[in-house]
């Protein structure tokens, strides 16, 4: 009794991969769709939560534009974040909750990839504490950080700024896409339901409002420690 | 006994149908046995035999080995008059695994598990209104121009029926989810979980949270986790060579086959859950930020026959009790019923 | 920028009385005040409030002002009356929005948007708050108003309300012995200040605190950090923020906690590493071993006897020899080999110079304390379950920098000892029984996990609220509009 696909079934079937429709798509559809149903930009960083295995082992995914996207402002940045290696250790060491940090370059953008436990406004703030300077630094150089400097006297107005160039993490269970975007529209968890067939629709209006994201929170090997309690159980100290 | 009636209700409108002697549901399936090793730190979590590592005295530090029966199977059920009877192994489906440990004592305890990791409702009572709802319906391909609709509205597609294929329940369970939050999560993932390549490729949840009881009296709230070490690894009907197995069955002849050359393995994760964890509620899966313990082994290899078996989520051992989740109690009696009226072997409940 | 940071001379003058300093006067009503909607609301509103900044008149109380040790000839006033405005009390009173957005995010978030933050879901969350807090856009303006005797508190509220609608009201007074429910004396502890004369405190050994980690425009703890004023100059400079927060106490439950844990206690093998047998005199006047293992327990979940005796430095007696009186209740410290547990509330709010992970952080998040409890009177030995607890104040110059931090990182999670990481407050932490667990110091060193612990402190409503300077509350009078 299976109905046997005719031609134009073939056809339709084919459409995502030909190029003018996905041209289609692109410059129509998707702009379209997101005049019609415009989804706020969503906040980066991992969601307040009350679980402990929530609130270590945080990622932070900081991408900053440089001022100067060519080689020789990616070098000027290459050279001040090599130039401040102890310091950067004195911060890691002595504000205590970071696992791990690194720094990249990535096109026109700085990247600084974290993980770090506990609340992010006490890692940023303790961090502009104990090396501010570095921060001042980067901030010569990225798009928007001059207002930020001295980033020890704009401590609040540097943690919104970090706040809101840390990637948005798109939730670990997909559906709770809906949830976050009525969240941003002021809408409780008790508002309607979404149409389920929708969710690739809400996930591409939000890709359209939040280009880049991390895709979900995270994987980790020993989740729920601390790098204190990863330091302590090593004997290393903390 | 909680809420009887329910379950019976449950029970038979799962039973309505059905090929009378088999399961309602996860109709088609295989055994296969083989022993569980617990790890060396599963004993200071739980107090329960089969997660004891005992020393044998004298020997070379040997520890337990629990022997274990498995049955794994595909989730839907024999329905015979919407011609979606017999194993259709390559279409998209939850599978089951259900894991028997046979204790020291001769007893035994279970842990029933499945390739998705959240229920659909949160009660028996919704999940009836669920399972009303998502009754299998008759369905065609859509037409090229809802096709069309759906992609310019950006909205998920429709999959094409498989061959033969005249009915499936994913248009009730989308209906159904879209009155409620609750089964949203649950039906997304099921209508896009496919078909592993082998029943030892996938991951499966036991979904409910227990308390295990640690030596020194500490209750934790659990979920445990089969992952294959193997890797989970689904078929890719785009390729040519795997195509065939949308029709023709293969999950069975591959373990045997499979476990003819040698054992397969999994390896039982246990995540602990915190402080605003829902231990209640199995519609809600926990992050995969909570600590995590690697409680044992498990290696199959051997096929056997355990189509008569029952087996029971609520069949446990001294150091695992249950959440106070009302999925879990109302399987207790459902599982029994079923066992009753496909006249399989009882569960050992039947003697208590 | 740089410009606004120009140092703040210290005129407490200009000040409101009741940030340094408390005023120890035995009742408090905080009215909950809306500035109505209409232009002449908000022209009477103002005019309310130029009168009372300009020390009150007929209809009008005034602001009290901090003295800075003057009263300490007695010349005590015997009403005070003080004001903290939310965001949207700023907003209502027409603070325009370029202004409001040089206040710090939590601020104008307001506290139910902070919410996962400080341990409000479940029961706590703002969706179970009574009236008027179940309305948070409402709250404009939190004012309280102090004396000995309710008549007077009386006689301010009725010139109060014929300026603001009084949305409600919350009346708290001082227990006998400055104790809360649970039977703990309190406040005790406070930061402390150069530049306020405070005989009682002069012994103190804890570093004295900049005047910035209460004021806006100090500098404070953080070296070479300065938390931003808000804008205008005028509006924010010598502000200060407060997390007013209703906290109920489960006295009953707590009470049970202690009998369930002593029960365990007894039956432990370890019981005689807890106290030592005969030690049950130095705990308490006629207590068996039950009900001193009950008052060890209450002890190291606080970090105090329930007399106010330090555990760190008393930990085998909570009537030390030489006497109490003797015993110093400030000058203590931590260290790795503490006889207080570092869960313990007393070392999670404030850890004063001990080890914590962040290193950097020490003295830095300081919070001055004003509270009175609420509720009928407490009899351990009948245990009735009425709602009571405390109406809490918790002053800082960033609410981000010291109430938030402490609440999400220490008082919960518990981040600054691996020891105690993944624990909350014992006392007043976000618990569940499920999951909780504090770590019982034994006399050898060693600990004994105490378990099932439930969550004895709910919320029942707050605000964050922004406590101007006297030139502030003119600069409010004076908007238009
Ligand atoms: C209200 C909810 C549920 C009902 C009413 C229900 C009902 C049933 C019934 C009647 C059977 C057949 C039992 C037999 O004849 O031996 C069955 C089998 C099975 N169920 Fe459920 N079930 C429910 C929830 C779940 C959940 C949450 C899981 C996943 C953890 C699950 C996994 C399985 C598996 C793996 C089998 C096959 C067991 C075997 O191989 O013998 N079920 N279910
Ligand atoms: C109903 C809830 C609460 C009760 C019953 C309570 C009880 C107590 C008691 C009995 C003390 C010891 C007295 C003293 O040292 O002055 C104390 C100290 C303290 N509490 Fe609380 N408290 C509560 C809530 C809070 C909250 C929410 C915070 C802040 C986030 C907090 C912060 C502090 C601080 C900073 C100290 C002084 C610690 C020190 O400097 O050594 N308390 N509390």
């Amino acid at each position: 009794m299976t109905d046997a696909p005719g031609w134009l079934d073939r056809f339709v079937d084919s459409l995502p991969e030909r190029g003018w429709f996905q041209f289609l798509s692109r410059y129509v559809v998707v702009p379209y769709w997101a005049w019609r149903d415009p989804k706020p930009k969503l906040p980066g960083g991992p969601r307040p939560a009350a679980q402990p295995g929530e609130n270590l082992q945080c990622m932070m995914n900081l991408i900053m534009p440089l001022k100067d996207p060519s080689p020789v402002g990616r070098a000027k940045a290459a050279l001040a974040i090599a130039q401040n290696v102890d310091a950067i250790f004195d911060g890691l060491d002595n504000v205590g909750t970071v696992h791990t940090a690194r720094f990249l370059l990535l096109d026109g953008n700085l990247c600084m990839i974290s993980v770090y436990d506990g609340d992010f406004s006490n890692y940023i703030r303790d961090f502009i504490v104990t090396i501010g300077s570095v921060f001042d630094e980067i901030m010569d150089l990225v798009v928007g950080g001059e207002e930020l400097k001295p980033t020890a006297q704009n401590v609040d107005k540097f943690i919104a700024w970090v706040h809101a160039h840390d990637l948005f993490q798109a939730p670990d269970f997909p559906t709770d896409l809906f949830t976050l975007q009525d969240e941003a529209k002021g809408v409780g968890p008790g508002g309607p339901p979404h149409e389920l067939r929708s969710l690739p629709r809400a996930l591409i209006l939000q890709l359209h409002a939040n280009p880049n994201i991390s895709l979900g929170g995270g994987y980790r090997a020993y989740p729920g420690f601390s790098a204190a309690q990863v330091r302590a159980k090593f004997g290393v100290g903390w | 006994m909680p809420e009887p009636d329910i379950a019976d209700t449950l029970v038979a409108f799962l039973n309505a149908d059905g090929i009378p002697g088999k399961r309602p549901v996860h109709a088609w399936g295989i055994g296969a046995s083989g022993v569980f090793v617990p790890s060396p730190v599963a004993g200071s979590f739980c107090i329960a035999d089969h997660f004891q590592e005992k020393l044998p005295e004298g020997y070379p530090k040997k520890p337990q080995v629990v022997s274990v029966t498995v049955r794994f199977s595909n989730g839907s059920g024999s329905r015979q008059n919407d011609g979606a009877a017999g194993p259709h192994d390559g279409w998209s489906d939850v599978r089951g695994m259900a894991t028997r440990f046979h204790l020291g004592d001769g007893s035994a305890t279970d842990l029933i598990a499945m390739s998705l990791p959240e229920f659909f409702t949160p009660t028996p009572e919704t999940f009836l209104d669920f399972a009303r709802d998502a009754l299998p319906r008759p369905f065609r391909r859509e037409t090229p121009w809802q096709k069309l609709r759906d992609m310019l509205h950006l909205t998920l597609p429709l999959p094409d029926p498989y061959p033969g294929q005249v009915s499936r329940p994913d248009d009730g369970a989308m209906d159904y989810a879209d009155r409620n939050r609750s089964a949203q999560l649950a039906v997304f993932q099921a209508a896009s979980i496919g078909a592993p390549v082998s029943y030892v490729r996938a991951t499966y949840h036991a979904v409910h949270t227990f308390f295990v009881i640690a030596p020194d009296g500490t209750r934790r709230g659990v979920r445990f986790i089969w992952q294959p070490i193997a890797g989970a690894l689904n078929i890719d009907l785009r390729d040519p060579a795997q195509q065939d197995k949308v029709t023709r069955p293969y999950l069975q002849q591959e373990l045997r086959d499979r476990l003819a050359k040698g054992p397969a393995r999994f390896s039982l994760m246990m995540m602990i859950g915190e402080t605003g964890d829902d231990f209640d509620d199995s519609t809600r899966p926990w992050p995969p930020h909570r600590v995590r313990v690697m409680m044992g082994t498990l290696t199959l290899d051997t096929v056997i026959d355990c189509e008569h078996l029952s087996f029971n989520p609520l069949l446990l051992t001294r150091g695992i009790e249950p959440s106070g989740d009302p999925i879990l109690a109302v399987r207790e009696w459902a599982y029994q019923k079923s066992s009753q009226v496909r006249g399989g072997v009882p569960c050992p409940f039947s003697q208590r | 920028m740089t410009a606004a940071f120009a140092p703040s001379t210290f005129d407490p003058a200009t000040l409101q009385g009741n940030i340094l300093r408390g005023y120890r006067l035995g009742r408090v009503r905080y009215l909950i005040l809306e500035v109505g909607g209409q232009a002449e609301d908000r022209a009477r509103a103002r005019r309310f409030l130029a009168a009372a900044a300009e020390g009150g008149s007929a209809e009008v109380p005034a602001i009290t002002r901090e003295s800075s040790g003057k009263w300490a000839g007695g010349a005590r006033p015997d009403t005070c009356f003080n004001i903290g405005l939310t965001a949207e009390g700023l907003r209502a009173l027409g603070v325009a929005d370029q202004h409001l957005a040089t206040f710090p995010a939590e601020f104008t978030d307001g506290m139910t948007k902070r919410a996962m933050k400080l341990g409000d879901f479940d029961d706590s969350a703002s969706a179970h708050w009574p009236a008027p807090f179940d309305q948070p856009r409402r709250v404009h303006i939190i004012a309280s108003v102090y004396a000995d005797d309710e008549g007077r508190i009386d006689e301010v509220q009725r010139k109060i309300a014929d300026a603001f609608t009084v949305l409600g009201h919350r009346d708290g007074r001082n227990l006998a012995e400055d104790k809360v429910f649970f039977g703990y004396r309190d406040s005790i502890s406070q930061p402390r200040f150069a530049e306020v004369q405070d005989p009682e405190r002069s012994q103190d050994s804890e570093p004295v605190d900049p005047l910035g980690t209460v004021l806006l425009g100090f500098p404070n703890r953080f070296e070479g950090v300065l938390f931003s004023v808000p804008s205008p100059d005028v509006l924010g400079r010598c502000g200060s923020f407060n997390a007013f927060r209703i906290l109920a106490q489960d006295a009953a439950g707590f009470e049970d906690y202690l009998d369930a844990a002593a029960t365990r206690l007894l039956a432990h093998p370890l019981v005689d590493q807890v106290l030592e047998p005969g030690g049950e005199a130095r705990i308490g006047r006629g207590l068996d071993r039950f009900g001193a293992l009950r008052e060890i327990v209450a002890a190291q979940m606080c970090g105090r006897w329930r007399n106010g005796v330090p555990y760190e430095t008393s930990a085998d007696a909570q009537l030390p020899d030489p006497p109490e009186a003797a015993v110093s209740l400030t000058n203590f410290d931590y260290s790795r080999t503490s006889a207080c547990p570092a869960g313990s509330h007393l070392r999670r709010c404030n850890p004063r110079g001990g080890p914590i992970v962040q290193r950097i952080a020490n003295y830095t998040r300081r919070l001055v304390r004003r509270g009175m409890s609420y509720g009928p009177d407490f009899d351990p030995a009948t245990r009735d379950r009425s709602e009571r607890g405390l109406l809490g104040n918790f002053i800082g110059a960033n609410l981000g920098a010291q109430f938030e931090a402490v609440m999400c990182d220490w008082l919960n999670l518990g981040l600054q000892d691996p020891d105690v990481t993944g624990s909350n407050d014992p006392l007043i932490g976000a618990n569940r029984v499920e999951t909780s667990w504090f770590d019982l110091r034994l006399r050898d060193g060693g600990s004994i996990r105490l378990r099932e612990i439930p969550r004895f402190v709910t919320t029942r409503g707050g605000a964050y609220t922004f406590l101007p300077s006297l030139p502030a509350i003119r600069y409010l009078a004076g908007l238009t509009g």
